[in-house]
């Protein structure tokens, strides 16, 4: 099995004149043991190669179209037999506020789960999180969460059945303020 | 950026591919090619290409440029490829129709057409992979359905390879002895890799993915996907590298064949299995359009597999052969590309116009984008005509055979025509159906709205 990585992009905050440092760190911080960060930033993010390099992190950078940044940073003593599901310790990975709404759209026929978050966002005010359960990653909605200006954090719960996704509202806005 | 967006030329892929199908349906119907003419012949040669490449290579190219980012949640690497790649696949398809006309003696005998057409189409699929294969590579895990992508696309490859030999050594390039050998005996391993390794297998693993999604079923990932898999994998592997050596070591190809056919069977037995659990194992009590004219392709498939093993039986598959073939490239991998394309155009179509407002007004849903049951007659008459004529085939009654060919015909325009109309967004709801912000789509090709 390959690691499995827990995706984190910071674009929105770079963009509005944030800093991410303290969330990259807290999110590596909530990492289970063997799995990676695929983080997306706006730039070739140098300064963080050493950084994680002195936590056990080896880094892979590719610069995506359009100039941004995907770099997988993996865990160097990685067990090979790291088998389980790609997930996030949601409760300690962060300092987002609880969630406000929890919506579970595990039975409902697609592309209605992707309707149904994108129209709660759209009711919360920013800073806001919501959090919803799903039976797949949810390949389309992502690039509509980042245009938007909502950040996420998403992984496979341990039954490696059910997706959890929690969205932040405007937490571009929020960074710059 | 992570996830999937819109590829820009899937719907270009899907419009062209739709034209050739058009074309090969006037052609069987008006009688051109086999069975009026020989299965070797030049015009059977024609119809064939146009069906396989034209049809069936593009469909399924057009498909995997948005359907492989979704299977490994990665962008496709390059959104700009894949049109340099249909014009070079559809200009070497016409050069090679011309290379096969003047096999017939009705084209300028001196014009190398064959090297040409051989030389544009290596040019298509050397472009279409890789950008296929970059963007596989670049994944960081690549789950079963992408594998059997993966195998497809090593046999799209070979299949290709065999054809710009064959394409080399009839226009006169080239008589390097090997080169000859496989042209006079590795037809078989040309059809084996085209429809058995790149179509019918990929379209297998595409159609995991594919059906679990659209009847909420679960990812199938249990022993016999992968046995499905290996078995697959090694029955193209001994048709295809054994096939080969055994033709350039003049040895019986029969037998090689014969080992290939019995692990490509259990494969299709297993993949079978596995496509009746999904049906079962569905959280979906009402399926929509696509998956239920799907069923009618999976039961083509498994009808063909039955032919060939009885045909085997008797010792007369090849007297039927062009039966078969015809049901497998209708019945089979027409028949579920039809199907999957209803929904596909529909989705892709809703995704383009009202992803971007969705949550700030009022948006239909991906459903009020199609009438199904005005789609439904038009299934069903395409689906009897090709059962009906490979029954006509096998009786060897051309004017029925063409009788059916036109039948399927009207039944192809039919189901064209819902396309159209989807992706004109000509049957939703006129308080819905340009909320502010949306406009209607391009007919042949989408615009990606990333910021």
């Amino acid at each position: 099995m390959q690691t499995t990585f827990v995706d984190l992009d910071v674009r929105p905050i770079l963009r509005a004149g944030g800093e991410p440092f303290q969330q990259i760190m807290e999110t590596v911080a909530a990492l289970n043991p063997g799995q990676g960060l695929r983080l997306f930033a706006t730039f070739k993010p140098a300064p963080l190669f050493a950084v994680l390099g002195s936590k056990g992190f080896s880094y892979e950078a590719t610069e995506l179209e359009g100039g941004d940044w995907e770099v997988l940073f993996q865990p160097t003593h990685a067990a090979s037999g790291t088998e389980s599901p790609s997930s996030i310790s949601i409760a300690d990975s962060s300092n987002w506020p609880d969630p406000l709404q929890e919506l579970d759209n595990r039975a409902l026929d697609p592309p209605e789960p992707m309707v149904r978050i994108l129209a709660a966002t759209e009711a919360m005010k920013e800073g806001e999180v919501l959090s919803a359960l799903l039976c797949r990653e949810p390949i389309f909605l992502l690039p509509e969460l980042a245009k938007r200006g909502h950040a996420w954090r998403g992984g496979f719960e341990p039954d490696g059945k059910t997706y959890k996704i929690l969205v932040r509202v405007g937490a571009a806005k929020k960074a710059a303020a | 950026m992570i996830g999937a967006s819109l590829s820009r030329w899937t719907m270009s892929y899907f419009a062209a591919a739709l034209l050739a199908l058009v074309a090969a349906e006037v052609l069987m119907a008006v009688g051109y090619g086999f069975p009026r003419a020989a299965l070797g012949a030049p015009e059977t040669l024609i119809l064939v290409h146009v069906v396989a490449i034209g049809w069936l290579s593009l469909l399924m190219c057009g498909a995997l440029f948005q359907f492989l980012p979704v299977l490994l949640a990665r962008p496709l690497y390059s959104d700009t490829l894949p049109l340099p790649a249909l014009l070079s696949l559809v200009a070497g398809l016409v050069t090679l129709i011309l290379g096969f006309l003047q096999l017939a003696g009705r084209a300028d005998p001196k014009f190398p057409f064959f090297a040409l057409g051989g030389l544009l189409l290596g040019l298509g699929f050397a472009l279409v992979l890789w950008n296929l294969a970059r963007t596989l590579v670049a994944a960081q895990a690549v789950p079963l359905p992408a594998r059997f992508v993966t195998i497809g696309l090593v046999s799209v490859a070979a299949t290709a390879a065999f054809g710009i030999i064959f394409a080399l050594v009839l226009g006169g390039v080239t008589a390097y002895e090997p080169f000859v050998a496989l042209t006079g005996a590795g037809l078989p391993l040309h059809i084996i890799a085209g429809i058995g390794g790149w179509l019918t297998f990929t379209a297998m693993g595409v159609s995991y993915r594919l059906l679990a999604m659209f009847m909420l079923a679960p990812e199938l990932d249990r022993p016999s996907t992968k046995a499905t898999l290996y078995l697959g994998a090694a029955a193209l592997a001994i048709a295809i590298l054994g096939g080969t050596m055994t033709i350039l070591l003049r040895g019986d190809l029969s037998i090689v064949l014969l080992g290939a056919g019995g692990a490509g069977l259990l494969g299709l037995a297993l993949y079978g299995g596995d496509v009746v659990h999904l049906y079962r194992a569905r959280k979906r009590p009402h399926i929509e359009l696509n998956s239920r004219m799907a069923a009618f392709a999976f039961a083509s498939l498994a009808a063909a597999i039955v032919m060939i093993a009885s045909l085997l039986a008797i010792g007369n598959l090849a007297d039927q052969v062009g039966a078969v073939v015809f049901l497998v490239a209708f019945g089979w991998l027409s028949g579920l590309g039809l199907a999957q394309l209803y929904k596909i155009v529909a989705f892709l179509t809703w995704l383009e116009c009202y992803g971007p407002v969705l949550g700030k007004a009022q948006t239909p849903r991906v459903q009020d984008l199609v009438v199904e049951a005005r789609a439904n007659k038009w299934f069903q008459l395409y689906f009897l005509a090709v059962w009906a004529g490979t029954v006509a085939l096998i009786a060897s009654y051309s004017l029925i055979f063409q009788l059916t060919a036109a039948a399927m015909l009207i039944a192809t325009s039919g189901i064209i025509a819902q396309f159209v109309r989807t992706r004109r967004l000509a049957d939703v709801k006129a308080a819905i159906r340009l909320p502010q912000g949306v406009q209607v789509p391009r007919l042949l090709h989408s615009l990606s709205h990333q910021t």
